[in-house]
């Protein structure tokens, strides 16, 4: 580490730099037709109607549990740890507007404000709202801290005045739906989503869909072997979606508890092992689901 | 004469509000540097000790990838450097079991001891502080605790368990929990939120190409992330007595976070919320050095158990297992060292 440049400053720095290359369309749509010619042999053997969603949780699984599950999944119920990212995901963005000085000031305010919000509208704009009024003193606590903490550890990772425009912190999932006779849908999702300037004024409303973006992906524990891929994996999604914007430029990982800060920078490659690692998950998820389904 | 006499009619009392926060702000040594390379040779130490041992290793067990040896590796090669196979997990739990007595190890391992009273109190007493901390308020100690817990994955068991205690126990445990709730409300200091105090927060470091990982979950966070100098507070907190155990699992939290941060913190402390005493370590090259090899010598004898080594038999004092199973060989030679005395009371 540099004296004079702290860690969060050179996150940010490493996050906004001018992007190092831009996948031309003709790659892009090259990368997409492969993608999808390789996928619809993988499912061939599916059931017509099935579908199969792909996540990054479950890229992940792919590798590191790739034999099928072995027992039902429980119904959903919630729990602290799913309210954990999008409460978490709003005290940042309460941060970066200068409303509160830091997470764990603004924990109880914008929870209390979502639940008032839901109650006067009967809006959810977070689904959980409803949960978290009916929870007493001693769980919503939990709550609140665990959201507080992974608050925390994102705010900390950037230099926030060191960005040219606020980034959008959160928002709606990237989605991709193969063009397939069996549905499937890949899924990323991004904590936030940089917009990245060569030179000149910092963009503003629809300029930003020309502009490339760095995202930012977030996870627990340590980076496992591929996380390369991974991480290449939430702009592959990005750029198939939104064929009319440019394809992320970055994505920089975070793993807070681990301490680390892991970027890829976008090109064909990386593209390219992101499709490939969909095609292997796909594959092991097609083969886990037969083999379940198959009689004994 | 007068001045003593005064001395011995003054008892003495915990530290609260400030002052204890200020017992932790300073330690009466200067806060240590963020020295990336002092904490990178203590890094490439234990990566080179135990992939040396892996590198000796016939059982075809461990899978080593051939580009992490040159330990310096910066984040990204460490990160590209990952095994396949899972780790294996080292936390202050399991490094003062086997180091106590390995013999033991294998009947304390993650998340198999029984429910006792105590430990349904340092759960409550842990999520009770959590919500002091975050909240700023705790309510009726025995119900937020519950209440906690019953969100938590990891307490269901134990909150089902206190369900079902006896009347009496069940009263002599809230009993306690509503003492130590009481000290922690008069005592515990409220933290400013531009210190990012964080509860909970899970530490890991991976090791020797991902085949070993040292993994923490420390109590309190408090502060920024270090930048030219040691900013970071860790505060573990016990409602039971102190133990001989407890500066060990400090020096291993420090160890953990310097090595996963860069730079240590400056400080480590247990709380006691029975008591009200604050145990403080300020954090030095001495300590993290002393902790890498303690926790070297912890990894090596954790992985030899878990490729089949035979565990030592040799009793141990520090081993509460010895003690409570003397029907088992090292037990009873512990008992017997003891001259038969019942050295758990």
């Amino acid at each position: 580490m540099r004296r004079g440049i702290t860690r969060a400053s050179a996150a940010t720095l490493e996050l906004t730099a001018p992007p190092a290359s831009r996948v031309v369309d003709d790659v892009r749509l090259r990368i997409r037709d492969r993608l999808v010619s390789d996928l619809a042999t993988s499912i061939g053997e599916l059931a017509l109607g099935e579908q199969v969603e792909i996540t990054l949780p479950l890229l992940r699984r792919a590798v590191a549990h790739p034999e099928p599950p072995a027992a039902r999944e429980e119904p959903f119920a919630w729990k602290p740890i799913f309210v954990r990212r999008s409460l978490g995901l709003a005290l940042v963005n309460a941060c970066a507007t200068g409303r509160f000085r830091s997470p764990c000031e603004g924990a109880g305010p914008v929870a209390a404000d979502a639940v008032t919000e839901w109650r006067r509208t009967g809006w959810r704009t977070f689904h959980w709202e409803p949960w978290f009024a009916g929870l007493p003193l001693g769980a919503r606590a939990v709550v609140l801290a665990d959201a507080v903490g992974w608050a925390s550890a994102v705010w900390s990772s950037f230099d926030w005045s060191g960005f040219a425009a606020l980034p959008q912190i959160g928002g709606a999932d990237d989605q991709w739906t193969c063009p397939a006779l069996r549905t499937i849908r890949l899924k990323a999702r991004s904590e936030m989503r940089v917009p990245l300037t060569t030179s000149g004024p910092a963009p503003r409303g629809d300029q930003c869909a020309t502009r490339q973006v760095a995202l930012v992906s977030v996870s627990g524990g340590s980076p496992a072997d591929g996380w390369p891929d991974e991480l290449a994996y939430l702009a592959l999604v990005a750029g198939l979606g939104s064929p009319s914007r440019p394809v992320p430029a970055r994505v920089m990982g975070l793993w807070p508890d681990a301490g680390l800060r892991l970027t890829v920078d976008i090109d064909e490659s990386a593209l390219e092992g992101a499709a490939a690692r969909v095609s292997d998950a796909v594959k092991t998820f097609v083969g886990a689901r037969l083999s379940v389904d198959a009689p004994c | 004469m007068a001045a003593l006499g005064e001395a011995w009619s003054d008892p003495w009392r915990p530290l609260a509000g400030p002052a204890l926060l200020e017992r932790l702000r300073v330690t009466g040594r200067p806060r240590p540097k963020a020295d990336p390379e002092f904490v990178h040779r203590i890094r490439h130490h234990l990566d080179e000790e135990l992939s040396t041992d892996l590198a000796g290793d016939s059982s075809g067990r461990h899978h080593i990838p051939s580009e992490t040896d040159e330990g310096s590796a910066g984040a990204e090669e460490r990160g590209q450097a990952i095994s396949r196979l899972p780790p294996l997990v080292v936390t202050k739990g399991r490094l003062n079991r086997v180091l106590a007595c390995d013999a033991h190890h294998p009947d304390a391992g993650f998340g198999e001891r029984a429910p006792t009273t105590a430990m349904a109190c340092g759960a409550i007493v842990d999520v009770l502080f959590r919500q002091l901390v975050c909240v700023g308020a705790i309510g009726d100690p025995m119900v937020d605790g519950l209440a906690a817990l019953a969100v938590d994955d990891r307490q269901t068991g134990l909150a089902s368990w206190i369900e079902r205690l006896p009347a009496s126990d069940r009263e002599e445990l809230r009993a306690e929990v509503e003492r130590q709730a009481e000290g922690l409300r008069h005592r515990w200091p409220a933290l400013e939120g531009s210190w990012l105090p964080r509860t909970q927060e899970s530490m890991r470091v991976q090791l020797a190409a991902g085949s070993i990982e040292l993994s923490a979950r420390v109590d309190l966070v408090i502060g920024r992330p270090a930048e030219d100098e040691a900013s970071v507070a860790i505060v573990e907190v016990k409602s039971g007595a102190r133990r001989a155990e407890h500066r060990a699992d400090l020096h291993f939290y420090a160890l953990v976070e310097a090595l996963r941060s860069c730079a240590p913190p400056f400080v480590v402390a247990t709380y006691y919320t029975r008591t009200g005493e604050l145990d403080v370590d300020p954090v030095t090259e001495e300590l993290l050095v002393g902790a890498a090899s303690r926790t070297l010598i912890g990894a090596r004898v954790l992985r030899d158990l878990a490729d089949g080594a035979d565990p030592r038999r040799v009793p141990d004092g520090l081993c509460g297992l010895c003690a409570v199973m003397p029907e088992r060989g090292p037990g009873r030679a512990h008992v017997e060292g003891s001259g038969g005395q019942d050295v758990t009371r």
